[in-house]
């Protein structure tokens, strides 16, 4: 579910980024408020431990393995606020260190992951354990079925990030800038690859960890609990409507009209409103900020034009290449002049 | 500054034992295919290498490894963001072209940028683009038709239609997707390749990053060896006690018992590690220690990205026009 860089556009990612500005605000400012310093070794390691989970490979039917995310049983254990901390950091260090999701596509990322799995697996697994006895049977059924509801709905976000991709931004000449997947293909293979294999590894994982811990050490299940006290009122009523919107944005979508996905950009524009609107400013002024590439003289005709481009763009090309080079090569004496004086 | 290497049989790719001791065998759900404990001690032993290489190649000297960090962090953000905005596959082939070049100057191992790069995106993004070429998924003009049939096939509530083609525009989306993940991702590769991990994180947290962000992030870098290693010897333990097949329950017992145990050990170390730093005097808010300065070349070179970026995207919308 990493989204790398390059399938969307980077007016999707900075909207993604800024809907994770509060979240992120949020969740710094609660976890300072609860627990204080306490909390960074805790939210460190949870991070260590969340990008380790996902080098563990499970067993599933067939022969091969799958991994799980374990942002489920994170949020279980921390608390969603601290989860999403945690996960945003194992994201990071997956993106910069190892290529894994992309820099630009952090904030859609982190949304899919740190935000909507988390929250949705933690209010899940509240609501149905309830206040069953720590070793209750109820708490791992309803980590099984958190995990699950959890993954499948970041999946579906992500779905959707990619499905309005070919709507928003095609070519002039109707080819598809990003991911070319509209709606009606890219929400089903998603669901299909989550909700059959993906789902289950991570509800039967999550339940597994909930098993164990309730058997070898169920103090750790109250850690969890303890710091979420603090958040349970003012602010739960929020995000259980955002945690709405969230479902009914895309259930809206897919509700509209009988056409699969052949909505023009102006009725995308009427059903969401805000991502357009900014990409259109943008454009614009890309397009005033770009100098028309010709040389005096020949911009007569058409041909002389196209070879007044090419020459252009060969000139530009190599002039670029050997300033790289130039600044490769100063560099090199430079180093090489420390050496000698050292 | 001392150079160190990794003696040779250390890379080497160690073939799975297939003797008669049986010592993994068992593990395996189908013979000669490795079970999820071979698996998981090889992937964390592929995070653990391929660190170490980075940490090598962030002490060569190198172009982009003397720029500061932080102007190098600005410009290869602002060059992903122009890669993104490029719409024609060319301008992102002369573009991939140029950010090779920038991976030789700064002395990054062609071999391991094209092994982490070339071999990789073609292979995953090119799977996932691949239907997409067909005027299924992009109708238009066609390029060369496969398949006619003179019946139209429903399927549910699909309707296929008579024709299967390959569209110029369905060909032209996907070569500038794959064009513009490879850039993006050789971009980010060496930003991180020719950057020290801990100077990195100081540089973003004088850009943007709050400091919580960062701490966090520091302390996870270096727990996550401690976390990998406790794993890797879970598994390793589990593998050299196995005799004999062990039943999918089992194996998905161990799983999750393997999980919740380094969940209770990662618990533990993070209330020890916790009492450390408070006895030590912390307070919430750590001093860094590394001073940052720019030079002429630092501004010299945003300048230059900053020209480039406006070269390719001002060319891009002429070739694409």
């Amino acid at each position: 579910m990493h989204i790398p860089d390059g399938y969307l556009s980077p007016q999707t990612c900075a909207v993604m980024g800024a809907a994770m500005l509060p979240v992120w605000a949020t969740a710094v400012k609660k976890v300072k408020k609860t627990i204080k310093t306490r909390y960074v070794p805790l939210m460190a390691i949870g991070a260590a431990f969340s990008f380790t989970i996902m080098m563990y490979n499970i067993p599933i039917p067939d022969g091969t393995t799958a991994h799980a995310v374990g942002a489920g049983i994170l949020s279980i254990i921390l608390g969603p606020w601290a989860a999403a901390i945690s996960i945003s950091v194992a994201l990071a260090i997956q993106a910069l260190l190892f290529g894994d999701g992309g820099i630009l596509a952090f904030g859609a990322n982190c949304f899919n992951m740190a935000f909507v799995f988390p929250f949705t697996s933690y209010y899940i697994y509240r609501l149905i354990a309830g206040r069953s006895d720590i070793t209750a049977a109820r708490r791992w059924v309803g980590g099984l079925i958190a995990g699950y509801v959890g993954i499948n709905l970041a999946a579906l976000c992500a779905a959707v990030e990619f499905g309005l991709q070919p709507t928003l931004f095609h070519a002039a000449s109707g080819a598809p800038l990003y991911c070319p997947y509209p709606l009606n293909i890219a929400v089903p293979a998603m669901a299909f690859g989550h909700l059959l294999i993906a789902g289950p590894v991570e509800a039967v994982a999550t339940a597994l960890v909930l098993r164990y811990i309730q058997a070898a050490n169920p103090d750790l299940l109250t850690v969890g609990s303890t710091l979420a006290r603090e958040e349970a009122h003012g602010y739960s009523k929020l995000w259980w409507g955002v945690g709405a919107m969230i479902l009914l944005s895309p259930l809206g979508l897919l509700a509209q009209g009988t056409a699969w996905g052949e909505w023009g950009a102006d009725e995308i524009k009427d059903m969401l409103g805000f991502i357009p609107a900014g990409l259109e400013h943008l454009s614009d002024s890309w397009h005033a900020l770009m100098p028309d590439y010709s040389i005096p003289g020949l911009d007569g005709s058409l041909w002389q034009s196209a070879t007044g481009y090419i020459l252009t763009a060969i000139a530009g090309v190599a002039i670029i290449g050997a300033i790289t080079y130039l600044f490769g090569k100063y560099q090199r004496r430079a180093d090489q002049g420390k050496e000698m004086s050292n | 500054m001392e150079k160190t290497t990794i003696p040779g049989w250390l890379l080497e790719k160690q073939e799975p034992f297939n003797g008669d001791s049986g010592g993994c065998a068992c593990l395996r759900g189908k013979p000669g295919r490795r079970g999820f404990v071979e698996k998981t001690i090889e992937s964390i032993a592929q995070v653990l290498r391929d660190e170490f290489f980075a940490g090598q190649i962030a002490g060569n000297h190198g172009l982009l490894q003397s720029i500061d960090p932080r102007v190098k962090a600005l410009t290869t953000l602002l060059l992903i963001i122009a890669a993104s905005l490029i719409r024609h596959p060319l301008t992102l082939i002369v573009m991939n072209l140029w950010v090779l070049l920038l991976a030789k100057v700064s002395r990054v191992p062609v071999k391991i940028f094209f092994k982490r790069v070339w071999l990789v995106v073609p292979l995953f993004t090119g799977i996932i683009v691949l239907p997409s070429i067909f005027n299924i998924v992009s109708p238009g003009d066609p390029l060369l038709t496969l398949f006619k049939s003179n019946h139209q096939i429903h399927i549910g509530s699909w309707t296929l239609p008579n024709t299967l083609t390959i569209t110029r525009q369905g060909v032209h989306g996907a070569l500038a997707l794959i064009l513009r993940v490879g850039a993006s991702v050789s971009l980010a590769l060496i930003l991180t390749l020719t950057t020290r991990w801990n100077i990195l994180l100081k540089a973003l947290n004088m850009i943007f990053v709050p400091q919580i962000f960062i701490s966090v992030l520091e302390m996870t870098y270096r727990y996550i060896y401690l976390l990998l290693q406790t794993a890797g010897e879970i598994f390793v333990a589990r593998q050299s006690r196995t005799v004999g097949r062990a039943s999918t329950k089992e194996q998905r017992r161990f799983i999750g018992g393997a999980m919740g145990t380094l969940w209770g050990k990662a618990y533990n170390v993070s209330e020890e590690v916790h009492a450390a730093m408070v006895s030590r005097g912390y307070t919430g808010k750590p001093k860094t220690l590394v001073a940052f300065k720019t030079r002429a070349m630092d501004w010299l070179w945003a300048a230059f990205i900053v020209l480039v970026s406006l070269f390719f995207l001002g060319g891009d919308r002429i070739v694409a026009r």
